[in-house]
């Protein structure tokens, strides 16, 4: 017959009988983590930029070239576009900063020239590859917000991207035996990326230290693996970059669209399993075409098809593997 | 009352003991009572319930390479090498109802008898007819008009058009059948076994010179048009005094008790473009190489180009029996082989000798 006060004291010694939940991990928690290490390590690394220092930024391109005298560090191209021609700010896709491929949003580091990059020139290589990377990002994005909060959805890759191909495609592990998507299901999976798109979010960049990203995707155990590789092949060794649209980030190294509005007619059109050793993963499956880019149905519909078939991209690295990895999946 | 009623006359059959049998009596609507008051006849509009055909249409950019690609696209999905999917075929039997067909008119021509009568006759080409749908009897939407028999419908498509240039609705209504898009379509009643599997093509040899069709058409839209044309009125003397009257209705009441215009008072008005049904013409004639069938007569109704629907005729003096009856359900012409021009047997064929009298 023990006093309440000896009995609050003795659970230490004493074995605990209740039971102990274990917080189950959910989707939305996550995302809400992630979003909140950007955001602090973005105000850091802006913080450290105490001298704002002038650049040159000769642009060429329409209206007529001109010098723009930018802040070192901070300006972007996109800032460079706001001060040129309103058309320049909601056309141009990508930037060509002294001949390499620049986000619109990827602060100047030095003197530089400045080209846009947008869909209609007479060859949008880059455009179209930086649109079907985004694309990939934006399923990502789409995924890991649209089931519901007891599947925890862990996103592992999207291979290089491959216009030719038909479709763009993630790989996600949704850690249920089989699915196969309902046309209703594929619409409303659609329909999201259009909302995404509407929100018009801007592709935020930031390179932070491995660490950083090995905190931020800590309950991603694909994504575990594939960092420190990625960081071995970035030119200072130990860095990676990682994009956030609105509260979803996203690991990556290539340069990505301006914003989310680029995406226009957009349709997820197939799910496929793959089986690997360790995890059942399901390849998804859309095509999409930029905003503005006006296609009738019938001609649509033929896109449709051919997106269906099983993309021919690379098929994720089994996390299993004991094979030296020379080459990271996600690019 | 505003609307057309159609009187429906039961025939008096020469066996009368048929009649007291509700299957075997024959329905035929013959006399229309055309009561036209109050009827909107001009819709400058479609109804709202119809789906839109054509969608607009706007620059795509695309380029030439694309194109063609599409257009093979197009011929591939439209044109394959296997046979269609095949129903079991039905076999005819007494008061079975086939499917009609959909004609466009495209000209006047005369003909003559072998005794070397002349009669003009109408030419209506049947243009890549198709079967759409077919609907089940239980599916089919009764109305007030009581059925003695199980009545399917088939919905038959004519003319085809690019699908790219329809709306997505117009062509979701196709792609269950597998065929391409169409200008026009119409519902034919049938009995089911006269039905047909979705994709079916349907040719003029449907037909045979001999037996006798009904066409139904809109007329000719002749506008807003004065008594005389529009009623036979034979109007007022030109000269001798008449005052302003020539071409005029005249009285239009009777005065007294009935102080009023009476309901139904023929005047000037809107005429034509209405749908109309023309019974009993004869086929004289059938291409197949080019699908064009020869009717009797030059009033089908509708002008040159318009569309027409043609039906085996429901007159009793042209029914069908077993020894004379048309391909049932229909003529598969790319299974059996046939001729490419068919005659009636009065029919006089210019390859053949010309017409002898002989001098009395």
């Amino acid at each position: 017959m023990l006093t309440s006060r000896v009995a609050a004291a003795l659970p230490r010694l004493l074995p605990c009988t209740r039971p102990y939940h274990k917080k189950a991990l959910t989707n939305t928690a996550v995302k809400q983590k992630r979003s909140q290490l950007f955001t602090q390590e973005a105000q850091r690394q802006a913080a450290l930029i105490t001298d704002i220092e002038k650049i040159e930024v000769q642009y060429d391109g329409q209206p007529e070239n001109c010098t723009l005298i930018m802040n070192k560090g901070m300006s972007t191209p996109y800032n460079c576009a706001q001060h040129i021609n309103q058309m320049m700010m909601e056309r141009s896709v990508l930037a060509e900063v002294d001949g390499q491929v620049w986000d619109m949003h990827r602060p100047l580091e030095d003197n530089c020239t400045l080209r846009f990059l947008h869909f209609r020139q007479s060859d949008p290589y880059y455009a179209n590859k930086a649109f079907w990377r985004s694309a990939s990002v934006m399923l990502g994005a789409v995924l890991e917000s649209s089931f519901k909060d007891n599947l925890y959805v862990e996103l592992c890759s999207y291979p290089s991207p491959n216009v030719r191909s038909g479709s763009f495609v993630y790989d996600v592990d949704l850690k249920i035996p089989e699915w196969e998507p309902s046309k209703e299901e594929l619409r409303t999976l659609s329909g999201e990326m259009v909302k995404l798109s509407l929100a018009a979010h801007r592709f935020e960049r930031l390179e932070v230290d491995a660490s950083v990203a090995l905190k931020m995707f800590a309950d991603n155990r694909f994504k575990t693996q594939q960092i420190p590789q990625m960081a071995a092949q970035s030119t200072s060794g130990n860095t990676v970059v990682v994009y956030r649209i609105g509260d979803f980030v996203e690991v990556s190294r290539g340069p990505m669209m301006a914003g989310t509005s680029h995406l226009g007619k957009v349709s997820i059109v197939a799910v496929h399993p793959i089986e690997t050793n360790e995890a059942q993963l399901f390849r998804v499956q859309g095509v999409a075409l930029p905003r503005g880019f006006l296609l009738n149905h019938f001609a649509y519909g033929v896109l449709e098809k051919r997106a269906q078939q099983m993309n021919s991209g690379r098929l994720p690295l089994n996390i299993s593997s004991t094979e030296p990895q020379t080459q990271a999946s996600t690019l | 009352m505003a609307l057309p009623k159609l009187q429906c006359i039961t025939h008096a059959l020469k066996n009368l003991s048929l009649l007291s049998h509700p299957d075997q009596r024959a329905l035929v609507c013959v006399n229309q009572v055309r009561a036209m008051s109050r009827v909107k006849r001009r819709h400058t509009v479609p109804p709202f319930w119809l789906p839109k055909t054509t969608r607009t249409m706007y620059p795509e950019h695309m380029t030439p390479e694309n194109e063609v690609f599409l257009k093979d696209v197009i011929e591939e999905k439209y044109s394959s090498p296997l046979k269609t999917e095949c129903w079991e075929r039905g076999t005819w039997a007494k008061n079975s109802m086939r499917c009609g067909l959909i004609g466009r008119k495209i000209g006047i021509y005369p003909m003559w008898t072998k005794d070397g009568t002349r009669l003009l006759t109408t030419l209506l080409q049947v243009s890549d007819n198709q079967v759409i749908k077919y609907i089940k009897p239980e599916d089919i939407v009764q109305g007030k008009r009581k059925r003695y028999r199980e009545l399917g419908a088939l919905v038959i498509g004519a003319d085809h058009i690019d699908p790219r240039i329809v709306t997505k609705e117009y062509y979701s209504v196709f792609s269950e059948a597998g065929v391409m898009p169409k200008k026009k379509m119409s519902k034919f009643l049938i009995t089911p076994n006269a039905k047909l599997s979705p994709g079916t093509p349907l040719y003029a040899s449907h037909f045979q010179p001999g037996h006798y069709v009904d066409i139904a058409g809109i007329t000719i839209d002749r506008g807003f048009q004065g008594v005389m044309k529009r009623w036979g009125f034979k109007g007022m003397p030109a000269s001798h005094g008449v005052t302003k009257s020539h071409r005029r209705g005249g009285n239009i009441g009777s005065g007294g008790d009935k102080a009023r215009v009476l309901l139904g008072t023929k005047m000037p008005g809107h005429m034509g473009r209405e749908r109309r049904i023309l019974r009993g013409l004869k086929v004289w004639r059938i291409n197949t190489q080019h699908n064009v069938i020869w009717v009797h007569g030059p009033a089908v109704p509708g002008g040159v180009g318009s569309y027409v629907y043609i039906y085996d005729s429901v007159l009793p003096d042209h029914r069908h029996t077993q020894e004379n009856h048309p391909p049932f359900p229909t003529c598969f012409q790319d299974e059996e082989e046939v001729e490419e021009e068919l005659y009636d047997q009065e029919l006089h064929t210019f390859r053949e000798p010309s017409v002898q009298f002989v001098e009395k």
